[in-house]
């Protein structure tokens, strides 16, 4: 559905996305992760055709983008981070609106309509003011005007921002919907755990590039287990010591080191080298890696 | 797709209560006040100046010069009774003291107390009455003398020497029949006509504001709304609100002004004239209102300009004060007020009964201040729309 190879965009001397290459498959969702300023936003909205781009190629369907953005629009849909709606619109009038700028008519728009409201559960509040909606009601909404066009590529920027764990919930289930009508889904979210329940495909970009990519169950696999490393608050002077001492080490907090291991002679190494330096430990732990020791870890100061 | 911009705009706005009360109720309102509060300026039959006179005198003169004042309709006279110190704490404009001896005495004249509030103008006037009913009285005891001499001399008597102002001028306005005069209702009907006009800009840059910071505006742009077809589904609509504006306030000039006492508006013969002057008025309202809605950060900045501004446009374009009472470099001043335009328009179709050929220069420069506005306004708005992507 979405192909983008080499795509570089700058502003003055800071480059922003830096020869970037990624594809989105039809029936798929995918998770674009990075630290703030890495790019991400950049990159959606080079995807909607609202900031243009200095090189690389960038389809849709088969189509560049640069010269069909009016017909590839039509197929996709953008779900702000923002609630972009009118609040002192009912529900309904804002689907009416949005369908109507969008010049989705007769049987096809309420059909659309129809599918949005049920999709979201919005069906109890039409009539009610927009502003005077819950939280995550909000964001049902903002969600239901992005399907109005029935779109084959849904960008979502962080669509559940400040809801509850319910809400959020539901959303989540909303949107692993999308996958099975076959649209193909970038996801973009700073909260971990929901990337991980949904998405099956993830690029973690930091700096404008894209420093890992793949499926979710692969990469975790490849980075194995993990070891965090506790010291007393006595001995956090040794942590970055121990960092330049031992490149696989990375500070996680102000007394934890985090070794992403995959063998015993890495962990046999470093608790040797922590005995020769005398450096009291408080705590060792083992886990399998998760998805955001793993971000932590490439994107960390440590490294 | 318009459809849908022009029924989103007129929900928004008739949502908005503050926005519907500063475009329909305040400028109504202002009509009414004003058109009743100057009526009697227009009045000729109606006294404009107040008078204390104290008589110190006490002879046939002074009475005869009292019994003059009473008659007299541009002057509303009153007695009074002992000295006072100072007109201004008596609430009249003029105290006119007669002294003794007056009309007996050569050197004994007629003293007179201004408040502080008498512009030149009213003292000119009431200098003038003054001197009128002095000279008049004076004419018509020179006509008795004259008769007497005459008659003591056996002479034909003499012609009678008159000083009334309808055997020496007849003064009429140009452009109106003979029993037409200008009223308060005809002056200040077009002026909060213009001034309610640009109020728009309040829902505008409220509604335009919120869109562009909830990002609506930038969603719409993702759907393939172009930046003209935006700005059109704002122009329309407004242009239909600017429209009632401009109907219903002509409608209490017509129909609600008269019921309080004060003369009913006549739109004149050229309705067309009228609603193409309309139109471009409201363009140039338009466009000021978009380019300052796109060009501002917050709602609060956008009605604090908004509204400093069209007092500032009013009031240097002879909305508040005439033009006629401004010094010269003033009333040049007053032509960069797109105001003073429509104004101009205006005071042409309805005071002096003029048509197309006399309201095209203000129409050509209205339409014109809207469209270069509405130019500015679209770069601005795809500047800041490059910085939110």
């Amino acid at each position: 559905m979405i192909k983008i190879d080499k795509l570089c965009k700058s502003y003055g001397d800071n480059t922003v996305l830096d020869e970037l290459c990624l594809s989105v498959q039809a029936g798929s969702i995918f998770g674009l992760l990075g630290p703030n300023g890495a790019g991400k936003t950049t990159l959606i909205s080079i995807l909607n055709g609202l900031t243009n781009y200095d090189s690389g190629d960038v389809l849709f369907f088969g189509l560049p983008l640069s010269s069909h953005l009016t017909e590839i629009r039509q197929r996709c849909s953008l779900i702000p981070q923002s609630l972009a709606f009118y609040e002192n619109l009912s529900v309904i009038e804002n689907l009416n609106f949005f369908a109507g700028v969008q010049k989705i008519k007769g049987q096809q728009r309420n059909n659309n309509i129809d599918y949005a409201i049920e999709i979201n559960s919005l069906n109890s509040m039409l009539k009610q003011k927009s502003g005077t909606l819950s939280g995550g009601q909000k964001r049902r909404l903002n969600i239901a005007i992005g399907l109005l066009n029935n779109p084959d590529v849904l960008f979502f920027d962080e669509p559940t921002v400040g809801i509850d764990p319910q809400s959020r919930n539901e959303i989540l289930t909303t949107i692993q919907q999308f996958k099975a009508d076959n649209k193909a889904v970038l996801y973009t979210s700073h909260y971990m755990p929901e990337i991980e329940k949904i998405c099956d495909q993830v690029a973690i970009i930091n700096a404008g590039k894209i420093i890992k990519q793949g499926d979710i169950s692969s990469m975790l696999a490849t980075n194995g287990g993990q070891v965090t490393i506790e010291l007393y608050e006595t001995e956090k002077q040794y942590l970055k010591t121990c960092c330049s001492l031992c490149p696989q080490l990375s500070i996680i907090a102000p007394t934890t080191l985090l070794l992403a291991v995959n063998d015993a002679d890495s962990i046999h190494h470093v608790l040797q080298l922590l005995a020769q330096q005398s450096v009291k430990v408080k705590q060792i732990n083992y886990a399998t890696t998760n998805l955001e020791s793993l971000f932590i870890n490439l994107t960390s100061e440590g490294r | 797709m318009f459809k849908a911009m022009l029924i989103k705009e007129f929900q928004l706005v008739s949502r908005d209560k503050h926005a519907l009360a500063a475009l329909f109720i305040m400028p109504c309102v202002f009509i009414l006040i004003m058109s009743l509060a100057l009526k009697d300026v227009f009045n000729e039959q109606k006294a404009m100046m107040s008078l204390l006179v104290l008589d110190q005198a006490n002879n046939s003169h002074s009475v005869q010069l009292l019994s003059d004042l009473e008659k007299n309709s541009v002057i509303n006279t009153e007695r009074l009774q002992q000295v006072e110190a100072n007109v201004d704490r008596l609430g009249k404009q003029f105290l006119l003291t007669i002294p003794e001896g007056y009309g007996e005495q050569s050197d004994v004249i007629l003293q007179a107390q201004v408040a502080a509030d008498v512009t030149q103008n009213m003292l000119l006037l009431f200098n003038a009455q003054i001197m009128q009913i002095v000279v008049q009285k004076k004419l018509i005891d020179v006509n008795t003398q004259l008769s007497d001499v005459a008659l003591k001399i056996g002479m034909p008597t003499p012609e009678v020497i008159e000083f009334s102002q309808h055997k020496i001028i007849n003064s009429h306005y140009s452009l109106l029949a003979d029993n037409q005069k200008p009223t308060s209702t005809q002056q200040s009907v077009p002026s909060w006509i213009v001034f309610g006009l640009f109020f728009v800009i309040i829902p505008m840059s409220t509604i335009f504001i919120n869109e562009r910071k909830q990002n609506t505006l930038m969603r719409l742009s993702a759907m393939n709304i172009t930046i003209p077809v935006l700005f059109a589904g704002k122009i329309i609509p407004y242009l239909f609100i600017n429209q009632l504006q401009v109907w219903l306030m002509i409608a209490v000039g017509v129909f609600v002004v008269p019921y309080f006492g004060a003369d009913a508006l006549t739109i004149g013969d050229s309705l067309l004239a009228l609603i193409a002057l309309s139109f471009s008025l409201s363009l140039a309202a338009i466009g000021l209102s978009i380019l300052i809605a796109t060009s501002v950060d917050s709602i609060e900045q956008g009605t604090t300009i908004g509204g400093i501004l069209n007092i500032l446009l009013g009031a240097i374009g002879g909305i508040m004060v005439p033009k006629f009472v401004m010094p010269a470099f003033m009333q040049d001043l007053a032509n960069i007020s797109p105001m003073s335009w429509g104004l101009e328009g205006y005071l042409e179709l309805f005071l002096r009964q003029g048509g197309f050929a006399e309201i095209i220069n203000e129409m050509v420069a209205l339409t014109s201040f809207g469209v270069i506005t509405l130019i500015i306004a679209a770069i601005i708005f795809k500047i800041k729309m490059r910085k939110i992507a």
